[in-house]
């Protein structure tokens, strides 16, 4: 391969995993500035979030959950200014430049994800301490990766043969046109199941089993019910059962609940 | 500053915390305020009860000594970072190189365990850790030694741009935090309103904020809004319905009418 194209391509992975870290932290600064589930943006509830980790070491007060939010917020936007300037020096040709702003946008970000670290230790969150260890590795290797990716040589991806060409072509073709033709199939006949009421089979004489799609949201659950409680009016809903994920059949079923009748008096 | 010095000082950092707040975490077995933790003794009680071994003293022994390889492995991160600060630069890679071997020591011992106790997802948990263990290990050492650039900020104007840039976008975010701390604050205690689904079946969306406190606000208020009904049943609304995610925890009240004798 020519020095030439290796540059090239080097050069095309710096610019995705610039491009990956200004989106990441660009995203997370909106998802703090929109707030809330709103149309087009769900994002996470982070004020929640944090203030139920406050109030679970006894600081119930929102002022605690607002002052570290800030904080966040301060370390995202100054990680998202660097890798946004590094980017602009990336594309200007300052790669110099591009490196250094690159690494300090890095420093925000393993600083960010080890301060989240000790968060999730204080209030006991060992799954958020390992998605905020990996972040911190996925940083630190994407720093590896960018500021060392001189020293790995690439293979030409752009030279193929005519015969692997239409190989490739037809293959590729083939299988675009399978997959897509079954998934707009399966939208066509499984859609409806989505606010769909499903029946209720009887397993004894006062309960009732009732087996969801995985489609169905709350929607299909309570127009179910609504169905239940129609067809057999002079039955109450005593207890509902949620079978546990151990009861059921691998990844087959989807939610499945037991209806515990009695006769209304 | 060196592009090395840097990156070994955020290494050493994150391990320092990390080791640091294992060792607290042991320190306060159980939730105080201001820590609430792991409950690692329970943990172990509870694997070791499932191996067959009852007795506590197995369970706290091992606690025991594994808070020793975590005590002696933060007291070696804590030394390295005292030394990479003084730029004795060979002590620090010794003390971090003892810290982060105990550390992998520790996470190999934790992932026997876990297959002898059958938890696949801790061991991946603890593979991880071990695999990042192993990478900034590495990573430390490559910049104790490797040739480094010097970090190179343009002039003073494109820095001040972006200080500029990062408190504007810090203010507008932290107006936003305020603004919808004090906007949803109320939801924390405030009773969700009912929907009714069908005779006798209500719905309760709670939002995130809403803990055990806004469930027994919103019961109380439900029976005085209904006094002709009386809660017959409450069913909780598993994950699966709740797909949006927009919504903390979907609730049903099952109601049946007051009958006065």
């Amino acid at each position: 391969m020519t020095d030439r194209t290796n540059i090239k391509v080097r050069d095309t992975v710096r610019l995705f995993i610039l491009i990956y870290w200004t989106f990441f932290w660009l995203l997370n600064v909106i998802d703090k500035i929109i707030g809330g589930a709103h149309l087009l943006f769900v994002g996470r509830d982070r004020f929640a979030q944090v203030e139920r980790f406050f109030d679970s070491i006894g600081l119930d007060e929102p002022i605690y959950a607002n002052l570290t939010l800030i904080l966040t917020a301060g370390l995202e936007a100054f990680a998202l200014v660097f890798f946004l300037g590094a980017l602009y020096f990336f594309i200007t040709k300052s790669r110099e430049l591009a490196r250094s702003w690159f690494l300090y946008g890095i420093g925000f970000t393993l600083t960010t994800f080890t301060f989240f670290s000790i968060g999730d230790q204080v209030f006991g969150d060992h799954f958020e301490l390992l998605e905020h260890g990996l972040f911190w590795f996925i940083a630190l290797l994407s720093w590896m990766t960018f500021a060392h990716l001189d020293h790995i040589s690439f293979p030409i991806l752009s030279r193929v043969g005519a015969k692997y060409r239409n190989a490739f072509l037809s293959f590729t073709s083939l299988l675009v046109f399978a997959t897509s033709a079954s998934i707009y199939y399966h939208n066509h006949t499984s859609f409806v199941e989505r606010n769909q009421a499903v029946s209720a089979t009887q397993i004894t004489e006062n309960t009732y089993k009732m087996q969801f799609p995985f489609l169905a949201g709350s929607t299909a659950f309570e127009k179910s019910l609504e169905k239940f409680l129609g067809e057999h009016p002079r039955l109450q809903v005593d207890n509902i059962y949620t079978a546990p994920n151990s009861l059921r059949l691998g990844k087959s079923d989807g939610l499945i609940i037991y209806i515990q009748t009695a006769v209304k008096q | 500053m060196k592009e090395s010095k840097l990156i070994r000082f955020f290494i050493l950092i994150h391990w320092v915390f990390f080791a640091g707040t294992t060792v607290l975490d042991k320190l306060i077995p159980d939730v105080y305020p201001l820590w609430v933790g792991a409950d690692f003794y329970t943990l172990f009680v509870k694997l070791f009860a499932s191996l067959g071994i009852k007795d506590p003293i197995f369970a706290t022994t091992a606690l025991a000594g594994v808070s020793i390889i975590e005590v002696v492995g933060f007291v070696c991160y804590l030394f390295a970072a005292v030394l990479l600060i003084k730029q004795k630069n060979k002590s620090a890679d010794r003390w971090f190189s003892r810290g982060i071997l105990l550390s992998l020591l520790l996470f190999s011992l934790f992932s026997i365990g876990d297959q002898v106790f059958g938890d696949r997802f801790t061991l991946l948990e603890h593979g991880i850790f071990w695999c990042i263990l192993l990478i900034s290990w590495i990573v430390f050492l490559y910049y104790g030694t490797a040739k480094s650039k010097v970090i190179k900020v343009s002039g003073s104007k494109s820095l001040r741009t972006a200080i500029l840039a990062g408190i504007t976008i810090t203010i507008i975010t932290s107006v936003s935090i305020l603004r919808f701390s004090e906007d949803t604050w109320s939801q924390k205690l405030t009773p969700v309103s009912a929907e009714k689904i069908s005779e006798n079946l209500y719905k309760f969306d709670f939002p995130f904020l809403g803990d055990k406190y806004t469930l027994e606000n919103t019961v109380k208020a439900f029976k005085k809004n209904h006094p002709e009904l009386k809660v017959n049943y409450i069913y909780t609304g598993p994950n699966e319905l709740n797909t949006k995610k927009k919504t903390h925890m979907l609730l049903y009240i099952f109601t049946k009418e007051v009958v006065e004798l």
